[in-house]
């Protein structure tokens, strides 16, 4: 387990979810520190996504704590919780989920009019930065995937949140286009931001700083991302 | 940013939402249709009563002492009478447009020439034209009071010398016919001879009776410019607490109260109303007729009540099937919506406002077919236009306010049971 402290954007501690008798987390304990990149990686049903819910303040643990930016959330309503989501955290889906009669600019806007106000220079901006400002007035039925997912993740950074969070964002993408989006990752990790990504793919999740392996709601292992230790932690908690 | 997002999702769902207008538009226009026939039928339903004659008799007040006394047939036992030459200002008391007819009546008894028996003989207007202190002129008399009455032959003519109008059974006991002259002895003991008009039958006890003209009844019986009684038909809002309260004594309402009776066309603020302007006189409501008049009427009002609650409540069933389909084609939208930070009360306004500019533009276009339908039903039922009625409008504004709100209801449940990790993520 990583030591608690200001350093940690998120810590969970001993966190468990059933759904009636499958048990999707077991007593999971981790922590993420801020402008860390993490991987979390594992088969299907080993608990990828419902760990990304929790993290993503999309649901609660039925047991255990989940502290974000010093808060515990884990027993927080669900309007306290859309708050925090909205202000804390940026989403990116696998499906990119874009409102599908808004333009690119005016799908990033809507995270904006949640938050606070509109504002399309900004968006603009966010979209340029995910090199799409020449495709801002198209429709989602008329962007390729990749420009989809690069729609989702200028609005998933609209709001500046501390942590983002990705589940599977290169699994609908070609291989151009999964580098496109790795490489938009790599940046928003240098400059400064957290992000963990949920990801089947190996050579995605090598790409971050720490890969935490899950199997059957259990952490089974730690793995270092590339580039920084490369080896296997034994211990099953990170 | 939120109107973007109306329009995007009404261009997106154009056809439920088409859907939901066209059932809002069938629902409104019903229901404007029942309202609008419900607010103008009390007249329309009161003139086709009027066809069974009249709800008011006026008779001079010293017979109705003796008539409440004594019972009825004590009419002009009394010896008093009204004055023929006060009759027109029934045409100018306050409710005088829902004074629909009236007609005098002198009664006495004729000795017939052939048979040599007695018979009743009954004064009357036929066609009377009046000219009244307003400058009008109206025709009254017993053609428009005693519409049900089967005439062979045609009325007399108003006037010394009209003619006579026989009933069925006296023409028949006298063994005359419409073309025939009638022959008989007044009271005063001069014989006189008429042209009968006409025949008529009219089921009642009027059948022995012959009809002749008020003036010639006045003179055969010396009593010139006055009348026995008086039948007046009029249009009445059907009795309620108030009415009756007022019936008993009109001295008993407070100031208010008296005043709403009086400027409502109660048949006891008419029968008051003739009373003021004729001398002497007791105006009495003929309570079976009046009465059966307002249960009618009470019992029609129920009934567009109940048809107008019940399309009401099937187009709040449609729309909300509709509503309902529509949000769960929308549940990822709604889940995404939720995820990036909407609350329940952003997604369910965006789901009312689609709602209710729907059934709004529904209901405007079914106001249009409410009127068209309205004016249908009572050209086909009444033979006239029912009226538009502009306390309508509010009435179809509540009503669309009620159903979308009605239809909306079983969505927004729904609405708010979606969890963006159970939509985005299908688990």
């Amino acid at each position: 387990m990583g030591e608690s402290g200001p350093d940690n954007i998120l810590e969970l501690i001993g966190v468990t979810m059933d759904y009636g008798q499958v048990k999707a987390l077991n007593d999971v304990s981790m922590t993420v520190r801020r402008g860390e990149w993490l991987s979390i990686m594992g088969p299907s049903g080993s608990g990828k996504t419902t760990m990304m819910n929790i993290v993503g303040c999309l649901d609660r643990p039925t047991s255990g704590r989940v502290i974000l930016d010093g808060e515990e959330i884990s027993r927080l309503g669900g309007r306290a919780l859309t708050t925090i989501r909205r202000d804390k955290i940026g989403l990116i889906f696998q499906q990119f989920h874009l409102a599908p009669y808004l333009t690119a600019v005016e799908n990033v806007m809507l995270a904006q009019y949640y938050h606070s106000l509109p504002d399309e220079e900004e968006a603009m901006a966010a979209l340029s930065r995910v090199g799409l400002s020449e495709r801002a007035g198209h429709l989602p039925s008329q962007l390729s995937g990749g420009e989809q997912q690069r729609v989702c993740i200028a609005r998933a950074l609209i709001n500046h949140p501390m942590l983002i969070l990705a589940d599977e964002p290169t699994g609908n993408l070609d291989e151009a286009n999964e580098h496109m989006v790795l490489d938009i990752f790599r940046q928003l990790h240098s400059g400064g931001s957290a992000i963990i990504v949920v990801t089947h793919a190996h050579d995605v999740g090598a790409r971050a700083e720490r890969v935490v392996m899950l199997e059957h709601g259990r952490i089974a292992g730690i793995v270092e991302g590339r580039g920084i230790h490369g080896h296997r932690h034994d211990d099953a908690h990170a | 940013m939120f109107s973007r997002m109306i329009r995007g999702g009404i261009a997106r769902q154009w056809r439920k939402l088409a859907l939901m207008a066209l059932a809002m538009a069938l629902g409104t226009s019903l229901a404007v249709a029942m309202l609008n026939i419900m607010l103008d039928v009390g007249d329309k339903i009161n003139r086709e009563l009027k066809a069974y004659g009249a709800n008011l008799t006026v008779v001079p007040r010293s017979a109705a002492l003796l008539g409440d006394i004594y019972g009825a047939g004590a009419g002009e036992a009394g010896g008093k009478y009204l004055r023929e030459d006060e009759l027109p200002r029934l045409k100018t008391i306050f409710w005088a447009y829902n004074i629909v007819d009236f007609s005098p009546y002198l009664e006495t008894r004729l000795r017939a020439e052939s048979r040599g028996t007695e018979f009743p003989a009954v004064g009357a207007w036929f066609r009377k034209k009046l000219d009244l202190p307003t400058g009008e002129s109206v025709v009254v008399g017993l053609a428009g009071l005693k519409t049900w009455w089967k005439v062979d032959g045609n009325w007399p003519e108003d006037g010394g010398g009209g003619g006579a109008l026989l009933g069925r059974e006296l023409a028949r006991s006298l063994g005359l016919k419409a073309g025939d002259s009638l022959v008989f002895d007044g009271p005063d003991g001069k014989r006189r001879s008429l042209p009968v008009t006409g025949v008529f039958a009219g089921d009642g006890a009027e059948d022995g009776r012959a009809y002749l003209p008020l003036a010639l009844v006045q003179e055969i019986t010396g009593r010139a410019g006055l009348v026995g009684r008086l039948e007046v038909s009029a249009l009445t809002t059907p009795e309620n607490d108030l009415a009756r309260r007022a019936a008993k004594s009109p001295a008993s309402l407070s100031a208010r109260e008296w005043e709403t009776w009086y400027c409502t066309a109660y048949i006891s603020s008419i029968a008051y109303q003739i009373e003021e302007v004729l001398t002497d006189a007791r105006a009495k409501p003929l309570l079976q007729v009046s009465e059966s008049e307002g249960t009618v009427l009470g019992k029609v009002e129920l009934l567009m009540t109940l048809l107008t609650v019940l399309v009401l409540a099937c187009t709040a069933l449609a729309l909300s099937n509709l509503v309902t389909a529509g949000v769960m084609e929308r549940k990822t939208e709604t889940g995404l919506l939720k995820a990036i930070g909407a609350t329940d009360a952003d997604v369910m306004l965006l789901v009312a406002v689609e709602t209710f500019l729907t059934a709004a533009a529904g209901s405007a276009a079914g106001y249009g077919l409410g009127l068209f339908l309205s004016r249908s039903i009572g050209a086909t039922v009444f033979g006239t236009a029912i009226s538009v009625n502009p306390a309508v409008i509010p009435l179809a504004a509540i009503m669309t306010l009620l159903v979308a709100t009605a239809g909306s209801l079983p969505a927004m449940r729904l609405l708010l049971s979606f969890r963006p990790a159970q939509v985005l993520h299908a688990k």
